[in-house]
C-alpha cells in the first residue's frame, strides 16, 4: 500500500466518522465546526467593538456570537452631560440591531453565567452554551458594594452611584434637579483604578452647572476623595472656581482622613474630619474590580483586574481568551470608553490572524478623555500609547492648559460631541 | 490557438506588471495596513464623511492633501494636542498607507 492510498484511506475514514458523529449530534454541530467560533461577552466600547471588527474584517469566514444581556445599550460615556441636561436618555442609548445585521453577528441576549476554559465554552444563564475557538471578554467592571461602611447594593437608591449608565442616571438627575437652594450634596470618590479616571469630577462641575442654572447657587458640593490627586486636577479646580465660586469643596484623604460610615436613611456621611448630615443628595462612586465573569474564571489577579498581553491583550493565564476594556490591567491606559475602543481593535486583528491567517499588524493604542466644565467650556487628556515588554506604555501624552482661550474650550467641546457621534457609529454600525 | 493566446496573455500581463510597478512610488502605499491604522482614526472620524460637532469630514479626502494636513500636524504648525500626538506617530510609510486608505473611502 502507497502512503498516498494509505492517507486517503485515513482520510475517508475520518470523514466517514465525523459525518456519524454529525448525524447523531445534530445539525447544529454542523454549522459550528464549519467555521472558527469567536464569542465576545459583553456589548460595550471593547465588546462591540471587538464584535463588529472582527465580524466585518473577516467578511464572513467566522462565527461571531455577541453576548449581551441587554437590547439597547446605554453609554455611561456622555451619561454626565445628561446628568448636566445637555443631552436626554435616549441620545445615549443605542441598539444592536444595525450593527448584528450588517455585519453578521450573533446577538445572544443574555447573561454569561461562567466560562468553561477547559472545554472552551460560555455558559449562558438561560443555560445555552456556546463553544469558542477563541473569547473576547469585555464585562466592564463592578461595584465593590463592601468598600464604603455603611453603604451597600440595598441603598443604591436611597444613595445612587450612577457608575453604570441606565436607571441609576435617571435617579442622579431627578435627585439633583430635587436639591432645594441651600442643600448639601456629599460625593464619595472612587480609590484608584476605576472607570473613567476624570469622571466623578466632570460630574461635579455638572451638578454644580444645573444648580446654579436653577438660582440656587446656594448649594455646596462636598467632594470626599480618597486619593491625594486626580485626573486634570487643576482644570477642574479652576474651572469650579470660575464658574461656580463658593460651590464645590474638595478634599483629600489628609483632610478627611476616610470615609468612617455612612447613614443612606437620613443622608449622613461621616468622616474623620466631619459629619455631614441631612445631605440632599449623596452620590457614593466606591470602589470597583472586573466583572465577576471573568474573576470567576479565574482570569483576574488579586488586584481584582486581568493581566493581558500589551501586544495582543491577550490574557497571560489563559491564551484562547482576550480581555479588553475596563476589566484589563491595561498599563499607562486608563479605564475609558476609548481606551476600550482601542484595545478591542488590537484584539480583534489578532483574533482574526489567528483563525483565518490574516496579516498581522504592530500594536496600537490611542485614547483622549473629554471633559466639560460649563456651556462651551471642554478640557481634554489623552495620548499615544505602545505596547512594552512589562506594560501599555504612554508615549506621546497632551492635556488642556490653564487660561486657554475661551474659543479653543468651545472647539473642544466641539470635538467631544464629534468624538461621541464617531465612537457610536464605530460600534453599533 | 490557445498557445497563441495564452503567450499573447502573458505577454500583456508582463507589459501590465511593469507599467503598474513603474508608476508606483518608491514605498508603494498599503491600503490594508491603512485601514488596520485607520482603525484609530474612525473612532472620532466617521468613515461615512459626514461631519458632526468639531471633528472635520476626512473620507474621501485626495491623498496629497491627507499628507500635507498630517505632515503639518507633526510639524506642530497646526494646532490640536490630539492631531499632533497622533500625526507625530506615523512615519511616512504609515502616513501613505492612512491616505490611500481615506482616499479610497466613497462619501456617503
Amino acid at each position: 500500500m502507497s502512503p498516498m492510498s494509505s492517507l486517503n484511506r485515513r482520510a475517508l475514514l475520518t470523514g466517514l466518522g465525523a459525518s456519524a458523529g454529525v448525524f447523531a449530534i445534530g445539525s447544529s454541530a454542523v454549522i459550528g465546526q464549519a467555521k472558527p467560533r469567536v464569542v465576545v461577552i459583553g456589548g460595550g466600547a471593547g465588546g462591540g467593538t471587538a464584535a463588529r471588527y472582527i465580524a466585518k474584517d473577516s467578511a464572513g469566514a467566522l462565527n461571531v456570537t455577541l453576548v449581551e444581556p441587554s437590547r439597547q445599550f446605554v453609554t455611561c460615556f456622555h451619561s454626565n452631560l445628561v446628568v448636566g441636561g445637555y443631552k436626554q436618555m435616549a441620545d445615549i442609548s443605542h441598539s444592536y440591531e444595525k450593527m448584528a445585521a450588517a455585519n453578521g453577528i450573533t446577538m445572544a441576549h443574555d447573561m454569561a453565567a461562567r466560562i468553561d476554559r477547559d472545554r472552551k465554552v460560555v455558559m449562558l444563564a438561560g443555560g445555552q452554551a456556546l463553544p469558542y475557538d477563541r473569547l473576547v471578554v469585555s464585562p466592564g467592571i463592578d461595584l465593590r458594594y463592601d468598600s464604603v461602611p455603611g453603604w451597600g447594593r440595598e441603598h443604591e437608591t436611597a444613595m445612587p452611584h450612577a457608575w453604570k449608565a441606565g436607571p441609576q442616571t435617571t435617579l442622579l438627575v431627578n435627585r439633583l434637579n430635587a436639591v432645594p437652594n441651600g442643600g448639601v450634596i456629599v460625593m464619595i470618590a472612587p480609590p484608584n483604578p476605576y472607570r473613567c479616571p476624570p469622571g466623578p469630577y466632570e460630574r461635579v462641575s455638572m451638578f454644580a452647572h444645573v444648580l446654579k442654572k436653577a438660582g440656587k447657587d446656594r448649594c455646596k458640593i462636598f467632594v470626599i476623595d480618597p486619593k491625594e490627586n486626580f485626573s486634570k486636577q487643576a482644570l477642574f479646580q479652576e474651572g469650579w472656581d470660575r464658574h461656580y465660586p463658593g460651590m464645590v469643596e474638595w478634599l483629600g484623604p489628609k483632610i478627611h482622613e476616610g470615609v468612617k460610615s455612612v447613614d443612606p436613611k437620613t443622608g449622613t456621611v461621616v468622616t474623620g474630619f466631619e459629619t455631614y448630615k441631612d445631605a440632599a443628595l449623596v452620590n457614593v462612586i466606591p470602589a470597583q474590580f472586573a466583572g465577576e465573569i471573568v474573576r470567576s474564571a479565574g482570569l483576574a489577579n488579586a488586584s481584582g483586574y486581568c493581566p493581558i498581553d500589551p501586544a495582543s491583550m491577550r490574557s497571560t493565564i489563559d491564551a484562547n481568551i482576550f480581555i479588553v476594556g475596563d476589566a484589563s490591567i491595561a498599563g499607562d491606559m486608563p479605564k475609558s470608553a476609548f481606551s476600550a475602543n482601542s484595545q478591542a481593535k488590537v484584539a480583534a486583528m489578532t483574533v482574526r490572524s489567528e483563525l483565518t491567517g490574516s496579516r498581522v499588524f504592530p500594536a496600537r493604542y490611542t485614547n483622549t478623555c473629554w471633559s466639560l466644565l460649563n456651556d462651551d467650556d471642554a478640557i481634554k487628556v489623552g495620548g499615544q500609547f505602545e505596547p512594552r515588554p512589562d506594560k501599555i506604555t504612554s508615549t506621546v501624552p497632551f492635556v488642556s492648559q490653564l487660561r486657554e482661550s475661551a474659543d479653543l474650550r468651545k472647539q473642544t467641546q466641539a470635538e467631544n460631541i464629534g468624538w461621541y457621534a464617531g465612537i457610536v457609529a464605530d460600534i453599533f454600525t | 490557438m490557445a498557445v497563441r493566446r495564452f503567450i499573447a496573455s502573458g505577454f500583456l500581463g508582463i507589459a501590465c506588471q511593469m507599467a503598474g510597478f513603474m508608476a508606483l512610488p518608491a514605498h508603494a502605499a498599503d491600503k490594508a495596513f491603512g485601514e488596520y491604522l485607520a482603525g484609530e482614526c474612525v473612532t472620532c472620524h466617521l468613515p461615512s464623511g459626514r461631519q458632526v460637532g468639531g471633528i472635520p469630514a476626512i473620507a474621501g479626502m485626495p491623498e496629497i492633501s491627507f499628507m500635507a494636513l498630517m505632515e503639518s500636524y507633526a510639524r506642530r504648525e497646526r494646532d490640536n494636542q490630539v492631531m499632533q500626538a497622533v500625526a507625530g506617530k506615523f512615519n511616512s510609510d504609515e502616513l501613505a498607507a492612512l491616505a490611500a486608505y481615506f482616499a479610497s473611502l466613497k462619501p456617503e
